[in-house]
């Protein structure tokens, strides 16, 4: 188990070291979707290879493309008409989001990744692993803001937080950075989105992005969930603690919209009282 | 000061950056206008500028896949218009290689002949070029143009461009050698067809 050499040694019942390591296993993941945003504009640029291309606003595999959901559902409600290409693209990530969830946001995300190595950092500098969440608001303003997001689009003519879409905006930096050796001026989201990280775990995931409220929305009803056996539950809001969406995994949180199945709380649980599971409809 | 203000102060001020060229200029006007004018045209292949924007979904795979560098990535002061690819046909040209077309995942730039581009058209500014003016016998556009001949003739000694041939790439831009005082060429791209409507 990760970090819990100390707790572990506690004298309580019904105590197994199942040993889960879904953390471990996540950060990998994160840092070679990153790794792959960081190296294919290098590669683009200097070797002109374009087998790998774009980032996870559009990602081209050869001739494998994927389309990020947000971002094809506006191309298609601002312009009226329907482009098969691009729903393709888009079919890949809605059956995942569909079947497994906001996976996406907590497994490949760059955003996730930097905001892991930051809280690993400040573990480093300040010792404490989480913060107190400071700043907190109800989590169905994740669907206004997605609601908000659409509207707001459709009226302007133009898909506006595509450009403010953090997942994107990595990318985006790291292109413009090799391309035209400049960073592009909305990068300040990206800042300022570390700077809420100083006062709540995963602030903007949580309640603002309008992405992970897409998938959220899809993947409301997935078939892998965590999910609480009560008998084996000892009430000790470890879970709670760990989760970086604040919730309640004990209470069965894990099988809301909101939860991205990281598996945090699955690592944390010291008596085999959390899993995942394949809900069968 | 409590930390925690001061961390709230910092926050709310980094959220605030973005807006800062927003106020420079007359708002709504800085955020809607097309970056498509004179000699800044969109790749080959797209949609009528009414419906880029929309349909667009600022990927970048042009810019990526472009052999010339040709394509550019316009950022936030651009306004709606930001992360939309953009061709200054007087630094880089287009060379019609179509690269780009076959990457756009969401049908802004569409799959059509490379005669049948029209990024815009050239018109030849005839109180500076050096040809049309008398003081050289300069035919440095119609010697660059990809379909010389079609796209730019020669009509005693002074260079003519054919609107049914030209593609508006802008190879004879870039070529040009004179260059006026406010940056313009003797000879310029103006999107016309990025003004036309959807008729559809």
């Amino acid at each position: 188990m990760i970090g819990l050499g100390r707790l572990a040694e506690d004298d309580l019942p019904n105590q197994k070291n199942k040993g889960s390591h879904y953390g471990r296993y996540r950060l990998v993941v994160l840092g070679t979707a990153f790794l792959l945003l960081l190296v294919t504009p290098f590669v683009n640029y200097y070797l002109q290879q374009n087998f790998v291309q774009g980032w996870y606003q559009s990602l081209g595999i050869g001739r494998l493309w994927f389309v990020s959901p947000l971002e094809g559902l506006e191309s298609i409600l601002l312009s009226k008409s329907l482009y098969w290409p691009a729903i393709i693209g888009m079919l890949p990530p809605l059956l995942i989001a569909l079947f497994l969830g906001r996976v996406f946001c907590s497994w490949l995300c760059p955003v996730t990744f930097i905001l892991e190595i930051f809280d690993r950092l400040r573990k480093a500098f300040t010792g404490k692993k989480y913060i107190r969440n400071t700043i907190l608001v109800a989590k169905s303003v994740l669907w206004f803001t997605l609601i908000a997001e659409l509207l707001l689009s459709m009226v302007l003519g133009a898909p506006v937080f595509v450009v403010l879409s953090p997942p994107g905006l990595v990318g985006r930096e790291m292109m413009m950075l090799v391309f035209f050796k400049t960073f592009a001026f909305e990068g300040v989201v990206l800042v300022l989105i570390l700077c809420l990280e100083l006062l709540t775990r995963r602030f903007f995931c949580r309640s603002f992005c309008p992405l992970g409220a897409l998938l959220a929305f899809i993947g409301r009803k997935r078939s892998l969930q965590v999910t609480a056996k009560s008998a084996n539950c000892t009430e000790c809001g470890r879970c709670i603690r760990v989760c970086p969406m604040g919730l309640n995994p004990q209470k069965g949180e894990g099988e809301s919209a909101y939860c991205w199945n990281c598996g945090e709380c699955v690592d944390s649980c010291r008596f085999d009282a959390l899993g995942f599971s394949w809900k069968k409809k | 000061m409590k930390r925690r203000t001061f961390l709230q102060l910092l926050g709310g001020g980094t959220a605030c950056l973005p807006l800062l060229p927003l106020l420079t200029k007359p708002l709504a006007a800085s955020i809607l206008k097309s970056p498509v004018t004179t000699n800044r045209l969109r790749p080959p292949g797209a949609v009528p500028e009414e419906l880029f924007p929309a349909k667009c979904i600022r990927c970048g795979r042009c810019v990526e896949v472009c052999p010339y560098r040709s394509i550019t990535l316009l950022d936030i002061r651009a306004g709606i218009h930001a992360g939309t690819p953009l061709i200054e046909v007087e630094n880089i040209p287009c060379y019609l290689c179509m690269k780009c077309v076959d990457v756009c995942p969401t049908g802004s730039l569409q799959r059509i002949k490379q005669t049948e581009v029209r990024m815009g058209l050239a018109v030849i500014n005839t109180f500076y070029c050096a040809a049309w003016v008398g003081k050289v016998m300069c035919r440095t556009c119609y010697d660059k143009c990809p379909f010389a001949e079609k796209a730019i003739r020669l009509d005693q000694l002074r260079p003519v461009v054919d609107q049914s041939a030209c593609t508006g790439c802008g190879l004879c831009t870039y070529a040009c050698p004179v260059t006026a005082a406010d940056g313009s060429k003797a000879i310029n791209i103006e999107p016309l067809y990025a003004r036309e409507k959807v008729t559809r």
